[in-house]
Parts: structure tokens; C-alpha cells; sequence
């Protein structure tokens, strides 16, 4: 997916301008002299490296894949004591694991864990690729394992290691993006639906993605900032399911659609609904599980839970993701990578944990009424709580081939153009 | 003047250390740029490869953002661009203006103390004024309280609503004391004798500004309008913190789009390449315009 629940932008310097009439004309001639090659010598073929044998498979619920091993990438050999001392390395998106889950990890190890942020998994990629940085621990999203397996960034898990993975849900215990758990285990699971302020919304209509369509909250409406989740909404509403589609006339009707928001409510993007439904600058507000549940937490003072709610299609058939944990290839220490895995993946150490990101383990533990019960949501956001019945029934956005991502980017790009 | 063979060689290497900082922070880094909007993708993580070797250029996907930016899907967010950034320069020239004129004029002992306070907002991060603004403007925010009370207006004004206005208020809240400083300086240094002259032969106040004191502050208002210009060119975190709404999307959010927001990095090269070229040519525009300016007053 384009931009992950717990992406989050830092200002980036970019030099821009804009033309004047003689400036487009000086625009034209450059783009003559680019077009003609007359610039000597310039687009001659050179031989580029080619993938070696391997093939990227885009993996896809109804196509399971058993992701390859390498003979040079071994995974660790089963019994080893934990390594001693030192720095445990974390790579992750901020705020999205518990400092004091990892503190009491460390302490009772005798190890310091460091945690490293990224902002986007291509970003990450990047990092990893970098010859001489070291990573024990990885939080890599389904839709790019394919790549980043294929070019041997991660090591395989011993399942010795990792008892607990009993917990997760059955269906992620092996699954279809990693056929038997050899690379990763399941960390968090999420779904996108639409958040909305209950004390303004008169009545949830039975396509609930018709309330980001409702002129009576014009100027508050906000969808997420993020080409596949948007585009992915405007095909959902339009009953169309697979949102892995690579057909130019379906993009193009979401991207219209998209665009109808414009003229229709003044449409807004984001990716903070967590703070701008229960400041109240939203009044809906396409977003994430995980929005709804941090959104309890930003109310003004004075004002209940009662005021949030949250839509998710009632026959499950909406967007649902979930994240994985994994091994670098570069791990220094993948013993006690593998304990904290295990330890994450205990039924209290995760719920700990989901207290503090919002985000609910892909545990067998979490239950709507549980959640309830034990005060992680109020009553009338159980909608949040993800449970394996939607992981099965929903969609999920994976990764497409380039011509495929070059069509949804510039819809997008189209849509955020405004015309 | 005679010149020593010492001299000679010791004139330009006078220029090393600034030749050495526009080769590493402007060249290198523009090359690199290149190299990745004319590279090739590569083949398993699809990231961009930089293509160092010119005569490996690929210039097609170049092209097509050439195209789009004159007739396609582009064109509306450069002509936005322009708009905002124009309308914020003269908004910070009518304000800006009688600032710098009063300091240079009229501010007496207490020049320094208002240059101060001026300037005093840098000493708080922009990302941190910004995000108090958003808390100001709200619907129920102190700003609406304030224009509800006084009668300006009857509702709440929908400041935060994808409002263009507030995005080009925004961007000259940004960068008016940018506007300021370097007009101060030339206002500061014009002669009075000359103001004094004017009024001798018998011109107005007025007219003494319009013909006198305008015409020679013209460097000044140059470099304060491509100070301010530039990073409003480029500016988008200010778009998206105050609008978000695609009626006001500027080119930098574009750009900021293709380099973190999708998977196609090489179009955000290729846009910063284009966008560069027009500053560049922005840039000739000054240097020229300026030193023919320094020729008429010498």
C-alpha cells in the first residue's frame, strides 16, 4: 500500500516554481530538444541488470505464496542462548510499539533496545539495502515481501523460537502472503472504514461511504491521503471488489468519483483523523481502525466517547490490512530478535501494546465484547475491533505491477491536481 | 594597477571555498537529481537507479511530464501555483513596504527593538506557529470569536475548509519578514539629500516617493520579491497543514506526492528538475534586472 497507517510525512525541501508564458516556451524547447535526442549521444541503449532467474510474484489470497529460500540466507540453528549485552536494533514506523513493552524486554535480557523510524516502507528499503547498517527486528508490510525476499533483506524465522505464534489467528498462522510463516508472523491488523462525529451525523446510510458524498457537511469532509485507500473507497462504494485492479476504465471511475467530492462537499485529504474527529474540524472522515480507537483518546475534555463513530461495511467486504514483524538478513543479534518476537506475540505483552498504539494485535485474544469489557473501546466503536470474520471476507490492497501502480498514482495525481 | 604573479593566483583562490559550496550543495546534488529522473527502475525493488552516465539518458518519462505540466493534469497546479505565490507577493509588498519605509525613516532609536520583533517569530519553529493558527481558525476558534463579536462578520468564517485565502495569507505570514529585511536595508541606505532635493524643486510627498524614493529601492524590492518567491515556489507543508483540499494543491504537494506518496520517484525528479529550470530562469531574470539597476544609479 501507498501510505501505511503509521506513515507519517516530515517536511521535505523541494525547490519548485512556476511558469511564466516566455517560461513555457523555454519548457516547450527543452522538451523538443529532450523528445528529439538531439542532446549528442544521449538514450543509448545500455545492457541493465535483469532479475537473476527469480521471478516477483504478486501474491494475492486466491494465489498464496511460499515465498523462495536461499541457500547463502540460512535461518538460525534451533537452542542457541540469547545473545549478551549490546544494542537490540528496531526498525519501525514511530509510535507504532510500546516503549515500556520493549523496556521490560530489555531489562529482563540484559540488553539495550534501540528503536529506528521510518516513514514509508520504501524508505526502509532503502535503509536496509545500505551496506553496513544492521537491523535486528522489522516491521515490513505484506505487500512488499515478495521484493524484499527476493532480494535477500531477510532471513528466515526459526520456528523453534516462536511458540507463541499459536496465538495469532489461525489464518494468519499461514498465510497466503507467506505460506508457512517462513519470513514473517503476523503483528498488527487494521480495517479502513469511515469515521464520523455521531452528534452530527443524523444516520448512517447502508453504503456508509455515502457520508464523505453528503453536502450537509461541506468543508468537512476529509478522505485519507493515500492513492490506493482513497481510490480503493470510491471502487468499494461502487460495489466494484477487486481493489487490486489494473483496469484503466475502473481507475478512471474512481478517480471521477473522487473528483465529484470536489464540487460536491469541497473534499479535504488527510491521514490525522485521529485528531481531526474529535477536535471536531472533521465531521467525517475516511480513515483507519486504529484512527478511532487514538481518537477516544484526543477528545476535548468534557466530551464523551459516545460522540465518535465508526462505519465499516456490515457484509465486510471493505479494506482490511494487516502488518508483520521479520528478521533482517543483517541482524546482529537474531536470538534475542526472535525472543522479543515471541514476547510480542505473548496475549498480555500484545494487548499492552495496543494500548499504546491503537493498532490491536492479530490475536485470537482480542473480541469486540473483550475489548469492551476490559475499556480498550467504548461500547459503540466494538465496529473497530478487527476479527479474523473480516480478515477473511475483506480486500486487501497489494502490491501491483508497475504499469498497474503508474495508472493509480496518476489518477491520483489527477484527482489532487483539482481541476 | 599592476599585478603580481602572486596575486593572480591568489584572486581566484579567494573563490575556492564559494565554488567548492555551489559545487557541493547545488551541482552534485542537481546531477544526482538527473541521474534519477533520466534513470531506469530497478528490476527487483523497483526503486529508481540513478543513471550516472549522460549518454545512457532515458528522456521518455522526462517528456511525458514536460507534457502533462503544458497541457495536461500538471498545468492547472503550475498556473495555481502561480496565482498564490503572486497574489502573496503583492500582499507582502503592501504590507511589507510601509514596514520597512517607517524603520528605515522613522523608527529612530527604536529601530533596532522593532527589527526585533519583526523577526521575533523565527525564534519559534514555522511548523509550531502554523499548528497554533490551525487551533486560532477553527470554526469556534478565538479568530471567528473575535470577528463574530465585532460584527465583521455574521458566521463563522469556514477558514479551514480548503479556503485559498487562507493559503495565500498563510504563505505571506510565512514570509513577509523575508520581504522586510532586505527592503529595510535598501530603503535604509537611500540618500536622504536626494529626498531633501526633491522636495526643494517643489514635489510632493508623494510624488517624491512615486519618483524618487520607489524607483531607487527597485534592487532591494527585487531581492525581497526572489527571497520571498522562492521558497513559496516549493512551499507545500504550508498548503497542507491550513487546506488539504484539492482546489488548492500547489506544485511542491505534487512533488511531495510522487517522492514519498506512491512508488514513481523518478516523476518527482523529473518535476524538481522543470521547476528548478523556471527558478533558473527567474533567477537570470533578477541578476539581469539588477545589475542593469546598479548601472543606472552609478
Amino acid at each position: 500500500m501507498a501510505f501505511h497507517p503509521r506513515e507519517t510525512r516530515g517536511p521535505l525541501i523541494a525547490s519548485g516554481a512556476s511558469p511564466t508564458r516566455r517560461q513555457f516556451l523555454q519548457l516547450g524547447a527543452l522538451a523538443a530538444v529532450a523528445g528529439t535526442g538531439v542532446l549528442a549521444g544521449c538514450g543509448r541503449e545500455r545492457p541493465r541488470p535483469t532479475p537473476t532467474g527469480e521471478q516477483i510474484v504478486l501474491s494475492r489470497p486466491n494465489r498464496p505464496t511460499r515465498l523462495p529460500l536461499h541457500s547463502d540466507v540460512p535461518a538460525i540453528a534451533s537452542g542457541l542462548a540469547p545473545e549478551k549485552g549490546g544494542t537490540l536494533k528496531v526498525f519501525n514506523y514511530a509510535e507504532y510499539l510500546s516503549p515500556d513493552v520493549i523496556k521490560a524486554f530489555g531489562d529482563k535480557n540484559g540488553v539495550k533496545v534501540e528503536i529506528t523510524t521510518f516513514t514509508t516502507q520504501d524508505e526502509a528499503i532503502a535503509k536496509l539495502r545500505t551496506s553496513g547498517t544492521n537491523f535486528d527486528l522489522y516491521f515490513p508490510t505484506p505487500d512488499i515481501l515478495a521484493k524484499i525476499v527476493a532480494g535477500k533483506l531477510l532471513q528466515p524465522l526459526n520456528p523453534s523460537y516462536l511458540p507463541n505464534l499459536r496465538n495469532a489467528w489461525p489464518k494468519l498462522q499461514d498465510p497466503f502472503y507467506d505460506q508457512g510463516s517462513q519470513y514473517t508472523v503476523p503483528y498488527t491488523a487494521y480495517t479502513t472504514g469511515i469515521g464520523y462525529r455521531a452528534d452530527r451525523v443524523k444516520s448512517v446510510p447502508t453504503n456508509g461511504y455515502d457520508l464523505l458524498y453528503d453536502a450537509s457537511h461541506q468543508g468537512k469532509v476529509y478522505i485519507l491521503d493515500d492513492y490506493r485507500e482513497a481510490l480503493t473507497m470510491a471502487m468499494l462504494r461502487a460495489g466494484q471488489t477487486d481493489v487490486n485492479t489494473e483496469d484503466p476504465a475502473v481507475i478512471k471511475a474512481a478517480g471521477a468519483s473522487l473528483a465529484s467530492l470536489v464540487n460536491a462537499v469541497n473534499v479535504k485529504v488527510g491521514i490525522t483523523a485521529y485528531q481531526l474527529v474529535p477536535e471536531g474540524q472533521a465531521d467525517v472522515h475516511h480513515c483507519w481502525s486504529g484512527d478511532i480507537v487514538n481518537a477516544q483518546y484526543y477528545l476535548p475534555e468534557g466530551t464523551g466517547a459516545e460522540v465518535l463513530g465508526y462505519w465499516y461495511p456490515a457484509h465486510r467486504k471493505g479494506a482490511v490490512g494487516t502488518d508483520t514483524m521479520a528478521i533482517p538478513r543483517s541482524a546482529q543479534k537474531p536470538v534475542l530478535a526472535h525472543m522479543l518476537i515471541n514476547h510480542i506475540l505473548d496475549n498480555d505483552v500484545a494487548l499492552e501494546n495496543f494500548s499504546f498504539t491503537g493498532y490491536q494485535p492479530a490475536l485470537s485474544v482480542v473480541t469486540p465484547e473483550k475489548m469492551v469489557a476490559d475499556e480498550y473501546v467504548a461500547e459503540n466503536l466494538t465496529s473497530a475491533i478487527v476479527t479474523p470474520a473480516h480478515y477473511t471476507d475483506g480486500l486487501q490492497e497489494l502490491q501491483l505491477s508497475p504499469a498497474g501502480e503508474a495508472l493509480w498514482t496518476d489518477e491520483w495525481a489527477k484527482f489532487k491536481a483539482g481541476q | 594597477m599592476r599585478e603580481s604573479r602572486s596575486g593572480r593566483r591568489l584572486w581566484p583562490a579567494l573563490a575556492a571555498p564559494g565554488t567548492l559550496w555551489l559545487l557541493a550543495l547545488f551541482a552534485v546534488p542537481f546531477y544526482a537529481i538527473a541521474a534519477v529522473a533520466f534513470g531506469y527502475p530497478d528490476p527487483i525493488f523497483r526503486s529508481p537507479v540513478p543513471e550516472w552516465d549522460p549518454r545512457y539518458w532515458d528522456f521518455t518519462l522526462f517528456t511525458e511530464v514536460v507534457q502533462r505540466s503544458l497541457t495536461g493534469d500538471l498545468r492547472p497546479v503550475f498556473v495555481r501555483t502561480l496565482l498564490f505565490v503572486g497574489l502573496a507577493l503583492l500582499l507582502c509588498f503592501l504590507i511589507g513596504y510601509p514596514v520597512a519605509y517607517y524603520l528605515a525613516r522613522y523608527a529612530g532609536r527604536r529601530r533596532g527593538l522593532l527589527l526585533a520583533l519583526i523577526l521575533a517569530p523565527w525564534w519559534i519553529n514555522y511548523i509550531t506557529r502554523m499548528l497554533a493558527w490551525l487551533s486560532l481558525l477553527q470554526d469556534d476558534g478565538y479568530v471567528n470569536d473575535a470577528l463574530i463579536a465585532l460584527r465583521i462578520v455574521p458566521d463563522p468564517v469556514r477558514w479551514l475548509s480548503g479556503n485559498p485565502y487562507t493559503v495565500v495569507l498563510a504563505l505571506v505570514y510565512g514570509y513577509v519578514p523575508f520581504f522586510i529585511v532586505p527592503l529595510y536595508a535598501t530603503l535604509d541606505r537611500i540618500d536622504s539629500r536626494l529626498l531633501d532635493a526633491s522636495r526643494d524643486l517643489g514635489v510632493g510627498g508623494f510624488r517624491t516617493f512615486l519618483h524618487v524614493t520607489l524607483p531607487l529601492s527597485r534592487s532591494g524590492l527585487m531581492t525581497a520579491a526572489v527571497v520571498t518567491a522562492l521558497p513559496m515556489f516549493g512551499d507545500y507543508f504550508t498548503n497542507t497543514l491550513v487546506s488539504g483540499s484539492p482546489t488548492t494543491t500547489m506544485i511542491g504537494n505534487q512533488i511531495e506526492f510522487y517522492l514519498l506518496g506512491g512508488s514513481r520517484k523518478e516523476i518527482g525528479a523529473s518535476l524538481v528538475l522543470i521547476l528548478s529550470f523556471m527558478l533558473m530562469a527567474l533567477m537570470a531574470y533578477y541578476l539581469i534586472s539588477s545589475q542593469r539597476a546598479n548601472r543606472e544609479t552609478s
